[in-house]
């Protein structure tokens, strides 16, 4: 148990010589809520907004949005979010791809194919409540000067 | 663990992994979720390829502070209503203030017996010297001068306090029936000495580095005071007098109804004469009924029982029956159509008339038998 801790420094010390490097993908995380107003047509419009009054069981939308400040094209891009601890996974956020999820860090993929282990030793079939990270991976090399983003929503426990 | 958190707290602006807490099992938290004050980040991590060499960027850290969600339930502890007689001190109700807020509340107590409509049909008075108190020793029961607590302090997330509602019972006979209201208000936690101030909810846009409050609580009470989202929560419960003093006489008187020499005229108590002695029970306390009357008489030495003599019901007057009432078998069974029984034992050589309500202000009779030796 002592190393972890010291494993996570190491992978600071790296992060952080990349970002010194400013390297040509640039990665902004963003969380946002949704807000209901009534449109002129008569329907509701929702906007994501700051988060304003956050409590337990409200829904909550993070957003990764990324791109490529370099004149090289990025191959392999792949996008990684460990959840905080405290948000439970719901889905994905309309208009956004799925992302994969992984309810060990480990092994990723749709939430169907996942299974958790209980403390007996048997299996279930995984729930968004167990996920602990989504993954998402560009198909395509992504090309200088062009970005995207991708996002989910969430529920804090 | 502490060092370890302190590291964590440490890197959560920067790396990714650690935000993620994968390095241990957190406990989850309870139904009330996570504690109010809590900064929620989220970092994320890219990998890519550049002209075939590795890369990797991380994200800015995004962070949100997690407001209160005040919400309580306030619930009776009791089956029922606390049953009490007339002119009892000390009579205790007993509720459960449960914290539904995520995070530590003190909760201030108060009393109210402004009768709640179709709750307490026949509510006609109210206690007196009306005290809250919290159990402090988690017993579930009232210890006079060990619960001394008024306010619940320091209560965690999704803890329960057991409450007393400590009062006096007037000692007026007409009352039947109190219902109070216990009001539990969602205070300030933080300081373990003393009471904290009511919250209130914050009115101003979200400051994503403060704990907002939110009032989540429901309306506890239909159609009482109580609102959604006030910060209160009620429940009531009733003292309901069972047991009253009335002021019950008996007299007692006889007449000579025969003797064997002058039959029904002027009879004298001579031996072989038939006595007949009667019982005027009397309830003079107006408007409240006495229950369960049971007149019994051992008779006098020297006489004998006649047997079927005894008559219930009948109408007395200064102690004296002008008028006999049902006459009853000697083996207890009912009189039909009264709900009177008499009953006389050979053995013991005792009478017994069961009355079995009394209306206040009103009197009864019974009466019965013997023959002079």
């Amino acid at each position: 148990m002592i190393t972890r801790p010291m494993t996570a420094a190491v992978l600071v010390a790296t992060a952080a010589a990349a970002s010194a490097a400013a390297g040509p993908l640039q990665v902004s995380s963003s969380i946002l809520v949704e807000a209901r107003s009534a449109a002129p047509d008569g329907t509701t419009r929702v906007t994501l907004v700051k988060p304003t009054k956050v409590t337990p069981g409200d829904k909550v939308i993070f957003v990764l949005a990324y791109r490529n400040s370099g004149a090289q094209p990025l191959a392999n891009v792949v996008l990684d979010n460990p959840l905080p601890r405290q948000i439970a996974y719901r889905s994905a956020n309309p208009g956004s791809p799925a992302p994969d999820v992984s309810v060990d860090g480990k092994t990723y993929g749709s939430l169907a194919t996942l299974r958790v282990r209980s403390p007996d030793g048997s299996t279930r079939a995984a729930s968004p409540n167990d996920v602990t990270s989504v993954r998402w991976r560009l198909a395509s090399p992504l090309a200088a000067g062009s970005q995207g983003q991708f996002a989910f929503q969430a529920v804090l426990k | 663990m502490h060092a370890k958190g302190v590291i964590r707290t440490l890197l959560a602006g920067t790396a990714a992994i650690v935000s993620a807490g994968t390095a241990m099992a957190q406990t989850a938290p309870g139904p009330a979720g996570t504690a109010a004050g809590t900064t929620v980040t989220n970092t994320a991590q890219a990998s890519y390829l550049v002209n075939g060499v590795q890369q990797s960027a991380t994200s800015n850290a995004a962070t949100f502070v997690v407001d209160r969600k005040v919400n309580l339930t306030v619930a009776t502890n009791q089956p029922a209503n606390t049953q009490v007689s007339v002119g009892q001190a000390g009579a205790v109700l007993t509720f459960k203030v449960t914290n539904n807020t995520n995070g530590i509340q003190d909760f201030l107590l108060s009393t109210s017996q402004t009768p709640i409509q179709g709750l307490f049909t026949g509510d006609n008075f109210d206690v007196t010297n009306i005290k809250v108190f919290v159990d402090s020793n988690g017993n579930g029961t009232y210890d006079s001068g060990v619960d001394t607590a008024t306010y619940i302090n320091e209560l965690g997330a999704d803890q329960s306090a057991i409450v007393f509602i400590v009062a006096d019972v007037p000692n007026v006979q007409a009352v039947s029936l109190a219902g109070v209201t216990l009001i539990a208000q969602v205070a300030a936690g933080g300081d373990a000495a003393a009471q904290g101030a009511a919250l209130v909810p914050s009115l101003l846009a979200n400051d994503d580095n403060a704990v907002d409050v939110v009032f989540a609580d429901n309306d506890s009470d239909g159609l009482g005071p109580d609102i959604a989202s006030n910060g209160y929560g009620r429940a009531a419960l009733g003292y309901e007098i069972t047991t009253r003093n009335v002021n019950l006489t008996v007299t007692k008187s006889s007449v000579v109804i025969s003797d064997p020499v002058s039959g029904l005229l002027l009879p004298k108590a001579i031996p072989g004469a038939v006595v007949q002695y009667c019982l005027v029970v009397n309830n003079a306390t107006l408007l409240v009924p006495a229950s369960n009357i049971n007149l019994t008489d051992i008779i006098p030495a020297n006489t004998t029982y006649q047997p079927g003599s005894i008559t219930i019901g009948g109408l007395g007057v200064g102690g004296a029956c002008v008028l006999n009432g049902f006459p009853a078998n000697d083996d207890g069974s009912a009189i039909p159509l009264t709900p009177f029984t008499g009953s006389y034992n050979a053995g013991t050589k005792k009478v017994t008339a069961t009355i079995p309500t009394l209306l206040g202000g009103t009197s009864v009779a019974a009466s019965f038998r013997v023959t002079i030796n």
